[in-house]
């Protein structure tokens, strides 16, 4: 039995804290990593949603790169405090699905009596998303390596635009150097594992590990040691001792390299368009990336992050979690996103109004990576990338490739030992996680 | 004991019971406690376990994440770079700061300003001072790389590992001068003026008077400083690694502190990350001992 002033005390505290519940909407945390141009854009996005709506507030918080975002939610869940919504990159998929961390997404909005038409995303989309068929988490911001050009530098070696495929575009490469239209021919993206090496293994379907790349188990083993991969890192050596192609280094930006006109190409993201936009004086546009002469090629795959929701909030917050994410999957949300930052629209609705309007008349490079994405039937190589610790398998592939670069191993060599290290890497996620997927 | 009580000076107990200079100590005792003792004993039984970042799954897994360490050639390559970076970089501080403190020891006009000109880089953050020396010597922008490459030296610090070995030796040495140099001063300032008197009048010149004179005296400070140095290029100079080359190209300049954070903060790969830090402060530790059992014996503490 509580005495009479406890009991007071609580009415008094019960009733403020229904007071507050209907004058206070309900608040979520959202953790990203979006910085710069794209980081104002989050911002606007995050106001556009809390100033439609009176129950639910998001409040976005920048934490860094997308491997501090990571860890900051990690070091967060461990400590039980946890924000409702954070946003990881594709290479963690693996990472948060079997982290028992999570609530799928699709659950999330089937619980809160929402009905979103998934089969209306875009295919390699949903598809790399998915576990067993449902979505695991909200895809958010999407892209796709894409090929951007100086026209000017082109014009002046005489093409009219970067070839379609690797042979002729390295010798346009040679060629642009060597009549002095540019100073070098390409800047090597910081990402470039992911659009030189990844992707050109999709597009050019070649077998990267086995299991369909990871997709259909986890005693998955690399095996681009075996494929074209390895002449394709042997180029970009290549390119690097004749000069045509550039390294920008620690704490300069290879878009620079780019924008500045001292290179003639650069492999980028299709995120990359705002900050091109901005700062490039040059004229320039963009097409799709080269293939093999002689293949078929398939689809690219995607980069960026998705959004997932991490469990063990109220049932009020995950009910706004699951509003906000019906406002991003409208159409009209989607667009206004890939008009404000060059990422891809994730609906098949999305990219239909853009269409609608006229928009890829006035923007044609921003329809490239949707093209791409789309490219033909995916086969098993071009689905996409699910490894368990796949940041770690990545980086001990640069550092191999590092090593290529500076001549202490022959490209066959440091393919196969990124593959062996990469391996030892897969069993030990394999170890910790067997019978979970 | 009994005998100790007798000795003259800082060796003398001056706390007659335990109350008072535990009191005194306990502040320090528990800020060890919270930022040290408890992180290390936790680091010490991550080392043994396999776990999955969000703490899901764990398994025990005994020394294996050790074993994966020993048979992993990065690890060994990493435990290379850190010895030659932490050489190099204490050798080139100390040389340096000795020069310069025995120049502003010699100057008469303008001390005070030269003294304050050489403390300056102390008051810039590490990751500043990085990026200021990975610009400097960028092969695309750097007016030092230029110059370089003027006078026909295939400078690249992105692919070639020497290269960046030595930029961030030269970064974490420029940053670290200072340091030293302030002690030097002070202990060039504790020789006595009579002896170097007595010893100009002798005949000794400058050069013969800092190496007979000068250099013997400063002895403790330099065992001192040289302690610092393998402390500060074990665990300090993490952020100019991280601005300059983040370890790379290959591994060239990934000493062990910045292979701990890649792999456990990037990488996620937390058992390995624990291990590896577990035995980082094993080496730290043997090489502080080594040094007071060995190179302590040589340093002459009386004047």
């Amino acid at each position: 039995m509580l005495s009479l002033k406890a009991q007071a005390a609580a009415g008094v505290l019960a009733l403020c804290l229904s007071g507050a519940a209907m004058a206070e909407p309900v608040e979520v945390q959202w953790w990203h990593a979006m910085t710069g141009v794209n980081g104002e854009r989050v911002d606007e996005l995050v106001k556009k949603f809390n100033e439609s709506n009176e129950q639910y507030k998001v409040v976005a918080v920048n934490k860094g790169n997308y491997d501090e975002v990571i860890n900051s939610t990690i070091a967060a869940y461990r400590a039980k405090r946890p924000p409702h919504i954070v946003q990881i990159y594709e290479r963690g998929f693996m990472t948060m699905l079997l982290s028992d961390a999570i609530v799928p997404a699709q659950d999330l909005m089937e619980k809160a009596g929402y009905k979103i038409d998934w089969n209306d995303f875009i295919k390699p989309v949903a598809g790399f998303y998915s576990y067993k068929g449902r979505l695991a988490a909200m895809p958010f911001n999407s892209s796709s390596p894409i090929l951007f050009y100086n026209k000017d530098q082109f014009q002046k070696a005489g093409f009219d635009k970067p070839a379609q495929t690797w042979g002729e575009f390295e010798k346009q490469l040679y060629a642009i150097k060597k009549s002095g239209a540019a100073e070098c021919g390409t800047a090597l993206a910081t990402d470039y594992h992911w659009s030189l090496i990844e992707n050109y293994s999709a597009i050019n379907d070649q077998p990267y590990a086995t299991k369909a790349n990871g997709y259909n188990g986890l005693d998955t083993e690399f095996v681009y040691n075996k494929t074209l991969v390895v002449p394709q890192v042997a180029r970009l050596k290549r390119w690097l001792d004749d000069g045509v192609l550039k390294i920008a280094g620690q704490g300069f930006s290879p878009e620079q390299l780019f924008t500045s006109g001292t290179c003639a190409t650069y492999f980028a993201s299709t995120a990359a368009h705002s900050g091109i936009e901005k700062n490039a004086k040059i004229a320039w546009s963009a097409t799709f990336l080269p293939w093999e002469e002689g293949r078929e090629p398939k689809n690219s795959t995607i980069g960026g992050a998705a959004l997932w929701v991490i469990k063990g909030h109220k049932p009020e917050e995950e009910k706004a979690v699951a509003a906000f994410f019906d406002f991003l999957a409208k159409p009209e949300t989607q667009l206004w996103w890939h008009k404000a930052t060059g990422y891809v629209p994730l609906t098949n609705k999305a990219y239909e109004l853009a269409k609608s309007q006229g928009y890829y008349k006035e923007s044609p490079t921003r329809e490239i990576a949707i093209l791409q994405l789309n490219r033909g039937t995916p086969s098993e190589n071009s689905l996409g990338f699910h490894f368990g610790n796949f940041t770690q398998a990545m980086f001990a592939q640069r550092e191999e490739v590092e090593a290529l670069f500076a001549g202490k191993k022959d490209a066959q060599q440091a393919m196969d030992d990124a593959v062996k290290r990469g391996n030892e890497i897969l069993r030990q996620y394999e170890r910790l996680n067997k019978g979970k997927y | 004991m009994v005998a100790r009580t007798h000795e003259p000076g800082l060796k003398q107990a001056h706390f007659r019971t335990a109350g008072l200079p535990t009191l005194l100590l306990l502040p320090q005792l528990l800020i060890l406690l919270f930022f040290f003792f408890i992180p290390s004993v936790r680091a010490l039984m991550q080392a043994f376990l396999l776990a999955d970042p969000f703490g899901a799954t764990v398994h025990f897994v005994w020394l294996d994440n050790f074993k994966a360490l020993f048979r992993s050639e990065s690890y060994r390559n990493s435990v290379w770079v850190t010895i030659w970076f932490t050489l190099a970089q204490n050798v080139l501080t100390i040389v340096v700061a000795l020069v310069l403190a025995f120049a502003t020891d010699r100057v008469v006009r303008f001390q005070a300003a030269y003294k304050g000109i050489i403390l300056l880089p102390y008051a810039i953050a590490p990751v500043i001072a990085g990026v200021i020396w990975a610009f400097l010597f960028n092969p695309s922008v750097g007016p030092i790389a230029f110059f370089l490459k003027s006078l026909g030296v295939a400078w690249d610090p992105n692919r070639n590992g020497w290269d960046a070995m030595l930029l961030v030796v030269l970064a974490a040495s420029w940053k670290h001068i200072c340091y030293d140099y302030i002690f030097l001063v002070a202990g060039l300032l504790a020789v006595p003026k009579s002896l170097m008197e007595a010893a100009a009048v002798d005949g000794a010149g400058p050069v013969k008077r800092f190496f007979q004179i000068a250099l013997p005296l400063l002895g403790p400070t330099l065992f001192f400083l040289t302690t610092m140095n393998f402390v500060y290029g074990f665990f300090e100079t993490f952020a100019i690694i991280d601005a300059v080359t983040h370890g790379g190209p290959a591994g060239a300049t990934n000493i062990l502190v910045y292979k701990v954070y890649q792999d456990g903060f990037v990488n996620l790969d937390l058992g390995s990350s624990a291990a590896q830090s577990v035995l980082l402060m094993t080496f730290a530790l043997l090489l502080t001992l080594l040094q007071f059992k060995y190179v302590e014996r040589k340093v002459n503490y009386s004047i």
